[in-house]
């Protein structure tokens, strides 16, 4: 249901010493304060790794792709090139801020911020583990599809804004790449609902074990095509090549974002790395088991019974084991994003519209209907439920 | 208290989102202004306890109709800012005789339909709190599924409808070449 | 006494307010330290080193408004999917996994169908040309 980082700190006994504490002293019932700002204290140094993992994002692409280009890539900033995206950072923020005569003033400004505010958004969603989720909202999945259109709009507005145009046919295939690419996306992830049986991060995590063969991807067959419908309908919606036109280095100038100077594109490019983790996590909490981890350590209570340990500290350990699966599945996926951009050629935009609507989108429908009827036909089981039980049947048997 | 934050915030949001959007002089403004107006109506609906129905909001509204009024309003060129030689803003159908009686009338039908949803409202009972945090999804699913399952099949057939007519709408006269 | 308790939603205000925060304080800072020269040639559009043609807003081509309404049919059906699909598992456990299955068909079939229509007319089709076609069209890159 709605569990939040406070719902798990409320366990503990110095969580309710500081509540009774502060309501002492205030007066009035000090839940939500106490809530309030631990909300904010999660909520910054979410924010804080997240930019980090974003900015160590440019600089492992840079590296990874010079990996791929048998070249050394950035190695001067810092020990083997890491601080190169601070010194970016300061770059960006120190150079002019160039609003075109013809722009349209505000919308240009606004744009980025449009973006990033559905970004940020979504983190609140994010299961990086089951105590340390924000806020597991009841319509959890849903909140999220819903915040990542809002970047499309951002997108629109800032091809449309900059009165070139570049950036507005940059803007216009962007918006209609990221609303076409939601289709399949959605509806792989109704499928998984069905398999789940709620919308709640945690439902559809808990629906997984640790182990890979008890993860949705390898659940049926549907859902595993479904992984992969998934994860290029997400790539196409972040804009990440071979699905890049919207930016297009070479036939774009550099699309929506071609007028943009300093901060507003480095916004924008923050919003993009922090999307494609965000995308990423949601697959690995889809489809890859989210954050747990094998022989259900993340609980705790097998550390409590092993070694007697105090059930807060075991549960403390346990949420950083999940952590740690959890960040390990992301980071595999966003290397392959990396790799796969470095890899293949751009498409054509007419090869993308038809790759949504002809492929993507009948595939999608077909895992739909495939899950449905899997789940009614084998009561849910997965394939490896059902192998064993057949193999303890017909060992029973002889 | 946070409660009361969110409700304000959102209505204010909202209200101030459609104040704008009848006050701006440019089109495209307007249309992010209702973009902030359904963002605040998403927040009221999360204020009541309708969870599902405010992710709803954000998915469809916010993300979907916003989307496709901006291509609407790029399609239709109409993106300049209208003024006429005394500074006032240009509207074609500005001063028509027709435009004026039927605005009587749709004022009069709004008048009715404000009054006849808030009979209801001033006359409940102030006193009653909200219920607890439910789980509003598997309640309309439940409901979807069961008692409102001919609902549920005709609005397919309703976006059947609307599909095929938005295709027959926007597709282009075709010329005849032989 | 049982209340509404709002609290869960704190997280998604706070993050929203930390977007606007982070995007309006590091362009604040930056307002203070960076050079503000304008000149008339960094402020005309680039158009790869010549003078800006016209205004961009022109008309477009009505392919673009298709796809988002074709976007917004399908959206409204996944959110109208999204509940029942939630509970079909619970149905599933009670035994009326059948009937919901039934129903969860013919909501997809009818769409199936709608977009099948769009398909066969050429909705969907990107490059739309009335004209006889006298050269092969686009084979996602595959040579014959």
């Amino acid at each position: 249901m709605n569990s939040t980082v406070v719902s798990y700190f409320a366990q503990s006994n110095e969580f309710q010493n500081t509540v009774a504490w502060f309501s002492k002293a205030l007066g009035f019932d000090a839940t939500s304060l106490v809530a309030f700002v631990i909300f904010a204290v999660f909520a910054l140094i979410i924010v804080g790794a997240m930019a980090t993992v974003g900015g160590l994002g440019t600089y492992a692409e840079r590296k990874i792709s010079a990996d791929l280009q048998a070249r050394i890539g950035p190695n001067r900033v810092g020990p083997f090139g890491i601080l190169q995206f601070l010194a970016d950072g300061v770059k960006m923020i120190l150079k002019e801020d160039i609003v075109t005569t013809n722009a349209d003033k505000f919308t240009f400004n606004l744009a980025p911020f449009l973006c990033l505010i559905g970004v940020f958004a979504t983190l609140a969603v994010v299961p990086y583990s089951s105590g340390f989720m924000l806020a597991d909202l009841n319509v959890g999945i849903f909140y999220l599809v819903g915040m990542a259109s809002l970047v499309g709009v951002g997108v629109f507005l800032g091809g449309y804004a900059s009165n070139s145009k570049w950036s507005m046919l940059g803007g216009m295939r962007g918006a209609s790449q990221i609303i076409s690419y939601e289709i399949p996306a959605t509806i792989t992830i109704i499928s998984i609902v069905l398999l789940a049986g709620g919308l709640s991060m945690k439902t559809l995590i808990n629906g997984q074990g640790g182990a890979p063969h008890e993860w949705y991807i390898l659940h049926n067959p549907f859902a595993f095509i479904g992984f992969f419908v998934y994860f290029i309908s997400a790539l196409a919606e972040t804009n990440r090549a071979p699905f890049d036109l919207p930016e297009a280095e070479s036939e774009l100038v550099s699309g929506y974002h071609t007028e943009y100077t300093g901060m507003k594109f480095g916004l924008f490019a923050l919003a993009e790395y922090i999307e494609v983790f965000v995308v990423c996590g949601v697959a690995v909490a889809l489809f890859l088991g989210g954050y747990k981890v094998p022989f259900d350590l993340g609980s705790g209570a097998i550390l409590v019974e092993k070694l007697g340990l105090d059930s807060m500290l075991a549960q403390n350990i346990g949420q950083l084991l999940e952590l740690g699966s959890f960040f390990t599945k992301t980071l595999v996926l966003y290397y392959v994003v990396i790799w796969v951009r470095w890899t293949l050629p751009r498409l054509r935009v007419d090869q993308l519209m038809t790759l949504c609507w002809k492929y993507l989108t009948p595939i999608a429908i077909f895992n739909l209907l495939g899950c449905a009827v899997w789940m009614y036909a084998f009561e849910g089981k997965s394939i490896f439920a059902l192998i064993m039980a057949a193999s303890a049947g017909s060992g029973g048997g002889h | 208290m946070f409660s009361n934050t969110l409700f304000l915030a959102s209505a204010l949001l909202t209200i101030g989102g459609a104040i704008a959007v009848v006050y701006s002089k440019n089109l495209m403004h307007a249309c992010i202004y209702l973009l902030a107006s359904l963002f605040g109506v998403a927040g009221l609906y999360a204020c009541i306890g309708a969870d599902f129905l405010a992710a709803t909001q954000l998915v469809v509204y916010a993300g979907g109709v916003v989307i496709l009024m901006l291509f609407a309003i790029m399609l239709t060129g109409g993106t300049g800012n209208r003024v006429n030689r005394f500074g006032l803003e240009k509207i074609p159908s500005m001063g028509n005789q027709k435009t004026y009686f039927f605005a009587g009338i749709a004022a009069v039908v709004s008048a009715a339909v404000i009054v006849k949803i808030m009979i209801p409202v001033l006359r409940a009972n102030p006193n009653i709190a909200p219920g607890a945090n439910e789980a509003t999804v598997e309640k309309i699913g439940t409901l979807l599924a069961t008692d409102h399952i001919l609902a549920f099949e005709i609005s397919s057939v309703l976006l059947l409808g609307a599909l095929i007519g938005a295709a027959v709408i926007s597709r282009p006269r075709k010329e005849i070449h032989d | 006494m049982s209340t509404l308790n709002l609290d869960v939603y704190m997280p998604v205000v706070i993050l929203i307010a930390l977007a606007m925060l982070v995007a309006g304080g590091s362009l604040f800072l930056g307002s203070l330290i960076r050079p503000h020269n304008p000149n008339k040639l960094k402020e005309t559009a680039y158009e790869c080193g010549e003078e800006p043609i016209g205004t961009a807003w022109a008309n477009f081509n009505v392919r673009f408004y298709v796809i988002a309404l074709i976007f917004i049919i399908f959206d409204v059906e996944s959110a109208l999917m999204f509940p029942v699909a939630a509970v079909f598992k619970k149905f599933n456990e009670i035994g009326l996994g059948g009937t919901l299955l039934m129903s969860i068909l013919t909501f997809v079939l009818v769409l199936v169908a709608g977009i099948v229509y769009c398909w066969k007319k050429g909705d969907l089709d990107w490059v739309k040309s009335f004209q006889h076609q006298t050269s092969t069209p686009p084979t996602f890159g595959k040579k014959e």
